[in-house]
């Protein structure tokens, strides 16, 4: 135990053990926090732990020093005789404690409390300064070969302007403690993997991280690879330095068919495959790009993802305002501005500010569908929409400050305000309900003082100013240019939607404990997004463009470890809808979608039922199997795209596969046509996985199928093959 | 000329709907156009769900499948104005729809508190009370001679950074004497000089409770350490001497009291027990195991038939005291209930709590004769919002029936025995804590955060 006191007592400021009396909010509160006193497991739960309550992570120091020393006066505070005091007493387990021992008699915590309760426990409402950010002696740690540890300090920055050592006081943690750990000191040390990952400090209502490098001391030979355009410069930079070479670019049956079903939703087409293999012009890839960001289906395919993401749900029940027909309207309208091409800020303004019938005003139906509930409720709203447009998760801050973000209860509150006005009233028939802003109704009000808190954007000061309805404000501030988080949300979810994965991942859960892994390149994404004037085709086409989008998903030795730095292609399991889709291209066999006309296409279909639109709903059991969005929240986590059994059951006797490949004949014509047996092979080799078969497959497959096509069962029995093959499921 | 004028459009506005005399709310002129704009569709001649009709007076007292929906003079227990005034939105009258307004409301509730008038013409449904206080022949045990302490020995102070809070007080029912809670021991005042009187040691800990027996002969200290051990001591006041100690508990006891004739201890404390001993053989007599959160305060009655217990939770519950047999419960704080105090007839009970009310139970059936909400009403800090502190943290009565209270508004305050505030006192560098009035009810004595006893004269003249 000597040698950790002595450490205490080299990091504790001689300032700080020289002072006389202890703040309560200074001093004692940060205690109570780093010996997790007030954490959500102990007295920082709901209803407190053992008949004592702390408020969660401190939010609300005023009720603490009521509950410690006021509520019942003798007995967790002791001012007669400080060592009595039940505080101290649990603290060092010298009583029984569910906690047990939190820290020693001899620690500098323990004097802290010993010397506040002394004091007569003073209370410090006044004259106290507040936290106003938090920094770290270090923001990179690269660690190779020799160093293996380093020490981290923390200082806070006061109200007063002064700037204080709060090592002692912090709480830390590694997010992957493989690569690097973090002890309760502060004290860094590379783990035995090699990689990157962030150690994160936290005091008061702020955290804050420090990026970790570990690199093996290995030989390394950067391969130097040509950058097709600024996405590339910034991940070759960093994989540079992580020392991983990428994959090789791939081949052009592979970029064919990833880059046709990213962007049109389907394999391409046997005639779309000879004429891209027989282009022999250097830039035919981004002349291929732009023929399919030209296509509807291109606007089809975000519209569906929109629709998803909104929560786009329709019902035969009428009064709650999602009834088909809203649900139409709004889909439909969403359609029109990704054809139309319409900035991506000036669409969500547009939704952020409607107001009137769900039925004749398509946006207005943000109000209806991203919270499917009776009432419009702002705190859900306020959550959702945060969530959606921002990709930040404010719920957390309903109830106590976010303890692993910036966001504090002020934030939450004043952003509920801009949502507590929103009101509906019946329309002219069952089905249609006006949405307008009500401002006769109250703003919300603060759960801790109950005071009544003005719309305020996120993490400003002073609230907007607005003329009845706020909403105005709250869109201008949410599509400026200036507004990093919105424009970063886009530009990071289009960039997942392409990539498989987040720069932030998830899309939806940003916060400072969760960086980007790469900076620099989500930055450049969003400052390229806001100067294209939002324009969704112009961030989609940089990244088809960049050999980052074109690298081959086959590994080397330096990446094959890699599953977050782009250093490959990572292998993406097709959408539920894309793959339904994909079959029915290959088919050339249309799949019925209840409740909607034959032929439509599974991106073009939402989920409908027959009553209200409350609970998830996948709609077609093939979504279901599959993984498609149930649309029961707004989180990005709603799709799934693991593998399961029921997945592979699915696709070798379900009714997707095994019906479509006799009915009608369809593909036995195609196939009739084709001779010998060989070309038939590789016509459904191209038809269903865009690319001829290998030598060895070719000739398996002809000692399997000696037969003329003229018998096309062995034909059907090939195409299963291939689209039961995880070659057919993924885009690789 | 004009001021006749005044005077009647300054009636004319006072009597708009909202200021409507308690006495004269009435079903039939008030209260059904509020039911026929809110309720009427659903629980009227033509639907009744829940069985339940409010179209007449009849119906509503009738009430509807879940049984009465009001209760005459209390609002707070009738079902109806619960679910009109409930905050969650699912579950509120009317559904789906936003809160009556609240001036509704208000007449709702007065027309239940004041007892269910059918028409202005009509007898309230509440039943008058008899409250009056009328000194029982020799309730206190009245000693022949006032008991005094004699020459105490000498005690030995532990070292103490400052004086323990005041955690409680009593006063001596028949000599000038007082008994203030120290670390580790007792202190006994003079009245009339104010001087100590002498020290009683409690080696146990922190004295949490304080009680004269009726005769004012034994002084019962309860407490003790926290999570380490707790106790009641019985001591002979005269001599100073240890009479006997009861209970071994594993934390500090919250709270206790000694029956009148001096045979039963009951106490409590965080185990959310209440345990009642035999004083003369130290063994448990009962265990009451109904309350769900820590005991904060026990009473037995002068009668020495019934005791009160009461936790942090609200709860109160009235108890045989003989057997443990449970006879009422009173619902109605809605926090911790902070002490409780019985007037010297037994007929009333008061409790106070940390929801800022003071309630004189009529406790022949358990109804809140007197309820003071906001007895002590804090003054709000400038610059803040939302709730502030408003608990009352102890009361006493005296043998006059007059309660005093202390409250965290930093007051003590004098009722009479009607619930008329009488006067109030004023402590600064400390909260008060405890409260007594002396054996002749003129001096009002009261002990703080700060360790510190104030002494005040009672007014003859009570205040307007």
């Amino acid at each position: 135990m000597k040698w950790l006191t002595l450490l205490l007592a080299l990091l504790f400021p001689a300032t700080i053990l020289a002072e006389s009396v202890p703040s309560f909010r200074q001093d004692v509160m940060p205690i109570l926090f780093r010996a997790g006193c007030n954490a959500g497991t102990c007295h920082g739960a709901a209803k407190g732990k053992d008949g004592f309550m702390l408020s969660l992570f401190g939010y609300d120091p005023a009720g603490d020093y009521h509950r410690i020393v006021n509520d019942i006066a003798g007995r967790r505070i002791n001012t007669a005789m400080p060592e009595r005091s039940l505080l101290l007493l649990k603290s060092l387990g010298k009583v029984p404690h569910t906690g047990g021992e939190i820290f020693s008699i001899d620690s500098p915590y323990y004097r802290t409390l010993h010397d506040w309760i002394a004091a007569g426990a003073p209370d410090d409402r006044e004259n106290v300064p507040d936290t106003t950010g938090i920094e770290l002696s270090e923001e990179r740690l690269v660690f190779e070969g020799g160093t293996q540890h380093a020490q981290l300090r923390v200082f806070a920055h006061q109200s007063d302007g002064s700037r204080r050592d709060v090592t002692h006081l912090a709480l830390y943690h590694s997010n992957n403690p493989a690569v690097a750990t973090i002890d309760e000191n502060g004290r860094v040390g590379a783990a035995d993997a090699a990689g990157d990952t962030h150690v994160f400090a936290r005091y008061s209502r702020f955290a804050i991280g420090a990026s970790v490098t570990v690199l093996k001391a290995d030989r390394f030979v950067w391969p130097d690879p040509v950058a097709n355009n600024y996405i590339d410069r910034h991940l070759f930079e960093r994989l540079q330095k992580l020392r991983i070479a990428p994959s090789e670019p791939c081949d052009d049956e592979t970029f064919l068919r990833r880059v046709t079903l990213d962007l049109a939703a389907r394999p391409p087409t046997p005639e779309e495959y000879r004429a891209f293999m027989a282009d022999t012009s250097k830039d035919k890839r981004a002349a291929k790009i732009d023929v399919l960001l030209a296509d509807d289906a291109f606007a089809d395919l975000w519209t569906s993802l929109w629709a998803e993401q909104l929560r786009v749900m329709g019902g035969n029940y009428a009064p709650v305002g999602t009834h088909i027909k809203a649900a139409d309207t709004f889909y439909e309208w969403i359609r029109r501005q990704m054809r139309e091409g319409r900035p991506l800020d000036q669409f969500v303004a547009d939704m952020v500010t409607a107001s009137g019938s769900n039925l004749a005003n398509g946006p207005v139906n943000l109000y209806t569908m991203l919270v499917h509930k009776p009432r419009i409720e702002p705190k859900p709203l306020a959550a959702d929409f945060s969530q959606v447009f921002l990709g930040v998760q404010l719920q957390c801050a309903e109830c106590h400050n976010h303890p692993f973000d910036r966001w504090n209860m002020d934030d939450y509150y004043g952003f509920v305000s801009f949502f507590t006005g929103l009101s509906r009233k019946p329309g002219a028939e069952p089905r249609e309900q006006r949405i307008y802003w009500d401002t006769t109704r109250p703003p919300a009000r603060h759960l801790v003082d109950d005071r009544a808190m003005e719309p305020k954007v996120l993490g400003a000061v002073e609230p907007v100013e607005h003329d009845g309805d706020p909403r105005a404000a709250l869109a201008r501030w949410l599509t400026s240019p200036e507004n990093e988080l919105f424009s970063r949300n886009l530009a990071n979810r289009i960039w997942a939607q392409l990539m498989g994965r987040g720069i932030i991942h998830p899309v939806d859960d940003v916060r400072v404990t969760n960086p980007p892994v790469n900076e620099p390149l989500l930055a450049d994404l969003a400052a390229h997004l806001v100067d294209s004037g939002f324009n969704l085709r112009s961030l989609v086409r940089d990244i088809c463009n960049s050999r980052a989008y074109q690298l081959s998903s086959t590994p080397n030795d330096t990446n094959r470890r890699d599953t977050r730095q782009f250093s490959r292609a990572y292998l993406r399991r097709l959408r539920a809808d894309v793959f339904v889709d994909s079959v029915v291209s290959v088919t050339g066999m249309p799949r019925g979608l209840g409740g909607f006309p034959e032929g439509t296409r599974a991106i073009d279909y939402y989920p409908r039922s027959s009553g209200g639109t409350e609970g998830p709903n996948f709609g077609d059991d093939v979504f279901k199997c599959f993984g498609r969005s149930a649309r029961g929240s707004v989180s990005s986590t709603e799709t799934k795209s693991a593998p399961t059994v029921s997945q592979a059951l699915h696709l070798s006797v379900g009714d997707t596969i095994q019906p479509r490949l006799q009915c009608n004949g369809a593909l036995a014509e195609y196939v009739k046509a084709k001779t010998p047996p060989a070309t038939a092979i590789e016509e459904l080799f191209i038809r269903c996985l865009a690319r001829k078969p290998t030598g060895e497959e070719l000739a398996g497959f002809l000692k399997l199928i000696p037969e003329s096509p003229a018998n096309t069962q062995p034909y059907e029995d090939l195409v299963w093959a291939l689209l039961n093959s995880t070659e057919f499921m993924f885009n690789h | 000329m004009l001021r006749p004028l005044r005077i009647l459009l300054t009636a004319l506005i006072s009597t708009g709907v909202t200021a409507v005399a308690e006495e004269s709310v009435n079903y039939e002129e008030h209260i059904k156009p509020i039911f026929r704009e809110h309720c009427l569709k659903c629980h009227g001649d033509d639907e009744q769900k829940a069985d339940l009709n409010l179209q007449t007076h009849a119906g509503a007292l009738k009430g509807g499948s879940g049984g009465a929906v009001v209760v005459a003079g209390r609002a707070s227990q009738s079902l109806l104005f619960q679910s009109i005034t409930d905050p969650d939105d699912d579950a509120r009258m009317p559904p789906k729809k936003p809160m009556i307004p609240q001036a509704q409301i208000a007449l709702i509730q007065k027309w239940i508190d004041s007892g269910l008038r059918e028409t202005s013409a009509s007898a309230s449904m509440v039943a008058e009370r008899d409250l009056s206080f009328k000194p029982v022949a020799n309730a206190g045990a009245k000693p022949t001679e006032p008991i005094m302490p004699g020459a105490l020995p000498e005690l030995k102070l532990p070292p103490m950074k400052r004086p323990l809070p005041v955690l409680s007080l009593d006063a001596s029912p028949w000599a000038p004497l007082a008994a203030v809670a120290g670390l580790d021991h007792v202190r006994l005042v003079n009245l009339e000089s104010r001087e100590d009187a002498g020290l009683l040691p409690f080696p146990e800990g922190e004295p949490h409770w304080l009680r004269f027996s009726r005769d004012g002969a034994v002084l019962m200290a309860a407490g003790g350490r926290p999570v380490e051990l707790g106790k009641v001591v019985l001591f002979d006041v005269k001599s100073g001497k240890r009479l006997t100690s009861v209970g071994d508990e594993v934390d500090a006891v919250l709270a206790a009291d000694l029956s009148a004739d001096q045979t039963s201890v009951a106490l409590g404390g965080t185990g959310k027990l209440v345990k009642v001993y035999d004083t003369a053989t130290g063994k448990l007599r009962y265990k009451i195991e109904k309350h769900t959160d820590w005991i904060m305060a026990v009473a037995f009655s002068p009668d020495g038939r019934t005791l009160a217990t009461a936790d942090r939770a609200g709860g109160l519950h009235l108890w045989e005291a003989a057997s443990g047999r449970p006879l009422l419960s009173l619902n109605e704080h809605k926090a911790s209930v902070r002490a409780l105090d019985w007037r010297a007839d037994s007929k009333l009970l008061a409790s106070v709590g940390e929801d800022g009310l003071i309630i004189w139970w009529d406790v022949k059936d358990g109804w809140p004769a007197i309820t003071k909400a906001d007895a002590h009403p804090p003054v709000r800090p400038p610059g803040s919002h939302g709730k502030i502190a408003n608990g009352v943290l102890a009361a006493r009565f005296d043998h006059e029936g007059r309660l005093c209270t202390a409250g965290r508004d930093q007051k003590i305050r004098l009722w009479d025995a009607g619930g008329k505030e009488i006067q109030s006192f004023d402590i600064t560098g400390g909260q008060p804590l405890s409260v007594a009035l002396s054996h002749d009810g003129k001096t009002v004595i009261g002990g703080d955060t700060a360790g510190q006893v104030h002494f005040w004269e009672v007014n003859a003249t009570p205040k307007n």
